[in-house]
């Protein structure tokens, strides 16, 4: 008998995924920051608020239970908090503490190992929460602006900016607005590339997935990429992150002054007004105003339901079981959106409608869009008369149901690593193995005409031995 | 077909509640009280760390949202936000500006709430009062909320008022009304033990605790209070204890254990009277021959 071991390493490139796009939200992005860095970014009261709400409920609680403590806390003692039917909850909130550096294990006369909270975050947060300290940058003292904007502006300032942006990405027609910094940005992220032919910038797969996100989380996905790129520009990353934050703590439709601030940062407002983060009138005028997008950027994961504001912009698209999509806009750019997974029937003024089917939902999964992406944007965009009543899910669960399956319709084939077992010199040589391998849930698949068999590759040492021991006995 | 699950291979999420939530923040701010009485000063004291807990609860999340009240003798007014304008706060300090905005603007209605009050006499707190102008506000909240959004409402006393069972009907009314809408009721009694507030704590699923120690009240608030009622079975916090059920008569309001209850409407005497107070009744009057008169009953 010969065992010809085959397939292992051809099948790994069958196994590969295409590259989906990666969403980071500001705890994966800090992970990866070093322990100096955090240590820095701490030294702001802004990062500190920032942080402490992007951290998991519990771990809110424990350190707020910590915050006015000046000595470490047995780690015994903060494993008591937990209700015990959440241990590991527990086990997963002291990890996210740690990597963060948010609390540092510390030693407790008596031997014990206790935690307490970083000296610079729990400082910083004080101050954030209680008051003292310095102002933040931005926050001098303005006279009334004679020229003030409202909300509705900033809204309409804001949208019109960043779907510029995202126009350009479709490859519209409209390409003035954008600047070459901003195309660098997207050819880095890999939301664009080169065309190989006349090199101009072509949307990809993740861009596509990118354009089906939900506002808050296209503005920080880019300011990430953005951010990547902040030190080559010589700009200071902590500066500028620190400012990021301290935007998005601010007011929507109040002004805050420049005055201070670096000549990098100068820079670094100039970009986001750039992308519509920030209003400001003219160049040199010395104040801005921060709008919707600028808010909250790290907040990405509460998109799941509409937010208690008065004034957040309206949903506009209507699924019915039918699976008829009616979308009332007349943004090309979101028509184009819902043209990549419907088939579109009709084109109003003011409203277009298509109808989801197996063919046009095939054909966005074949691009790179996930199910899961085509259901978060329909939800996201669901009209307001989707919403109505106590329903939990907006959109008619067949239609859920049915993305769902045609994509898992898609992954019919299972990949599983195997050692091919053949040549066999007798039927009773071949049973013998078979049944062995059966009886220990190692075969994969056998064909008795042909005498091979295709067992699992971890079981291959196992089977090997057994083998030995069979034809040494015979 | 509904529960179908795609596997994913996210991190464990663990982060479940991400609606909005409100809390009501009732203070008791009473001249009367007797540790006000004692030292006017522990009431800057309360309040400097009812601010801190009420800033703490929107640093949780960026949705949270506060209402804070003040429960006088004769009067309960929204202390923040304020019936005015929103003041217009530029920071001053290292604080994020919404909690400076927060502490100027409880600080500024209250102070002017407290040189209002002119005369003397002495009168309790009107707790019920407040609670329902608690829950009507949470009721217009939840009317107004864009659909499809989830609120998570809750109500938080801070009190330092004695025990009394003269709005023991209020408070029942109050009690079982924010039971029905789900609103929690917690209490935070700083002086005495007040049995009527446990016992709506025990009816609307929500924490009683006596603060054995003034001096810190903001620890204690923030230990028990600040986590909010989907996290608190992740938490180990104070068990329930024994709830004093005992109900106040119609007549005296006082608390008994045992009484007449008028076998038409229910009301509770402690003393039998020949003609219920509330519905008019009439009843025989137990004589001697009254060996197998049913009229009397037991209430526990």
């Amino acid at each position: 008998m010969a065992d010809s071991e085959n397939g292992s390493s051809s099948q790994n490139s069958l196994v590969v995924k295409p590259i989906n796009l990666e969403c980071k939200n500001l705890y994966d992005y800090l992970k990866t920051r070093s322990r100096s860095t955090l240590e820095k970014l701490y030294n702001h009261p802004t990062i500190c608020l920032a942080v402490y709400r992007e951290l998991p409920e519990l771990a809110r609680q424990y350190v707020i239970r910590i915050l006015f403590v000046e000595q470490p806390v047995p780690q015994a003692v903060v494993a008591s908090w937990g209700a015990q039917a959440f241990s590991k909850e527990h086990i997963y909130v002291s990890k996210v503490l740690s990597e963060l550096s948010v609390w540092q294990e510390a030693a407790i006369p008596g031997g014990l190992l206790g935690w307490i909270l970083s000296v610079t975050f729990k400082r910083n947060l004080k101050l954030a929460l209680l008051g003292g300290g310095k102002p933040w940058s931005m926050s001098s003292a303005l006279e009334v602006d004679s020229k003030a904007r409202d909300v509705s502006f900033l809204d309409a300032y804001s949208l019109e900016r960043w779907e510029c942006v995202l126009h350009y990405m479709v490859g519209s027609q409209q390409q003035e607005g954008i600047s070459a910094d901003a195309v660098r940005i997207l050819l880095h992220a890999g939301l664009m590339k080169r065309d190989e032919d006349d090199g101009s910038p072509v949307i990809t797969r993740q861009g596509f997935q990118f354009l089906l996100l939900d506002r808050q989380a296209q503005v920080w996905h880019f300011l990430l990429q953005y951010l990547d790129t902040v030190e080559q520009r010589g700009l200071n990353l902590v500066e500028c992150l620190t400012f990021l934050f301290q935007l998005s703590f601010s007011t929507l439709g109040k002004d805050y002054s420049t005055e201070g601030m670096s000549p990098g940062l100068l820079i670094f407002l100039q970009h986001l007004r750039e992308f519509g983060l920030v209003y400001q009138r003219k160049r040199k005028v010395g104040r801005f105003y921060p709008t919707r997008l600028a808010l909250n950027i790290t907040s990405m994961q509460n998109s799941e339901g509409p937010v208690l504001e008065e004034d957040t912009p309206k949903g506009n698209i209507v699924v019915e079981t039918n699976y008829r999509v009616y979308a009332y806009t007349d943004s090309n750019l979101q028509v184009a959106l819902i043209g990549l997974f419907t088939e579109l029937l009709y084109r109003f003024p003011n409203l277009v409608v298509g109808v989801i089917t197996r063919d046009s939902i095939r054909q966005a999964l074949k691009g790179g869009i996930t199910a899961d992406q085509i259901i978060g944007y329909l939800k996201q965009h669901a009209h307001t008369q989707m919403l109505q009543g106590e329903v939990k899910q907006p959109l008619p669960p067949t239609v859920v149901d049915q993305i769902k399956l045609w994509e898992i319709e898609r992954n019919r084939l299972a990949y599983s690593e195997g050692v091919l077992y053949s040549q066999f010199l007798s039927q009773a040589d071949f049973n013998i193995l078979k049944e062995y391998a059966e009886t220990n849930g190692y075969l994969i698949w056998c064909n008795k005409e042909k005498r091979t068999l295709i067992i699992n590759k971890s079981a291959h040492d196992d089977v090997k031995k057994f083998w030995k021991r069979y034809s040494k006995g015979s | 077909m509904n529960n179908l699950e795609i596997p994913a291979e996210t991190t464990p999420e663990f982060t479940s509640t991400s609606e909005t939530s409100l809390l009501v923040v009732i203070v008791d701010s009473n001249p009367s009280q007797k540790m006000l009485r004692d030292n006017p000063h522990v009431l800057t004291h309360c309040v400097d760390s009812v601010i801190a807990f009420a800033n703490s609860h929107l640093m949780q999340k960026a949705q949270n949202k506060l209402a804070v009240m003040a429960c006088h003798s004769k009067t309960s007014e929204f202390i923040y936000p304020g019936p005015n304008k929103p003041l217009d706060v530029r920071q001053i300090d290292g604080q994020y500006e919404v909690f400076t905005a927060v502490e100027k603007t409880i600080k500024h209605n209250l102070a002017k709430l407290l040189a209002n009050e002119k005369s003397t006499l002495v009168t309790e707190s009107l707790l019920a009062g407040a609670i329902a102008m608690a829950l009507c506000y949470i009721a217009r909240i939840q009317r107004t909320k864009p659909p499809g959004c989830r609120l998570n409402s809750r109500i938080l006393v801070v009190t330092g008022s004695g025990d009394s069972a003269s709005q023991y009907m209020n408070y029942m009314n109050v009690f079982f009304t924010a039971q029905k809408q789900g609103i929690v009721i917690d209490v935070c009694a700083l002086d005495q033990h007040l049995s009527l507030l446990q016992q709506g704590c025990d009816i609307t699923g929500g924490l009683y605790l006596k603060v054995p120690q003034l001096q810190g009240l903001l620890q204690y608030l923030l230990w028990v209070f600040l986590p909010e009622p989907p996290i608190r079975q992740k938490l180990v916090l104070p068990p329930p204890v024994k709830v004093d059920y005992r109900a106040a008569c119609f007549c005296h309001r006082e608390l008994i254990d045992i009484g007449y209850v008028c076998s038409v409407c229910l009301s509770i005497f402690c003393k039998f009277s020949p003609i219920c107070t509330t519905c008019h009744t009439v009843f025989k009057i137990p004589g001697p021959l009254a060996v197998k008169s049913k009229k009397k009953k037991i209430k526990l």
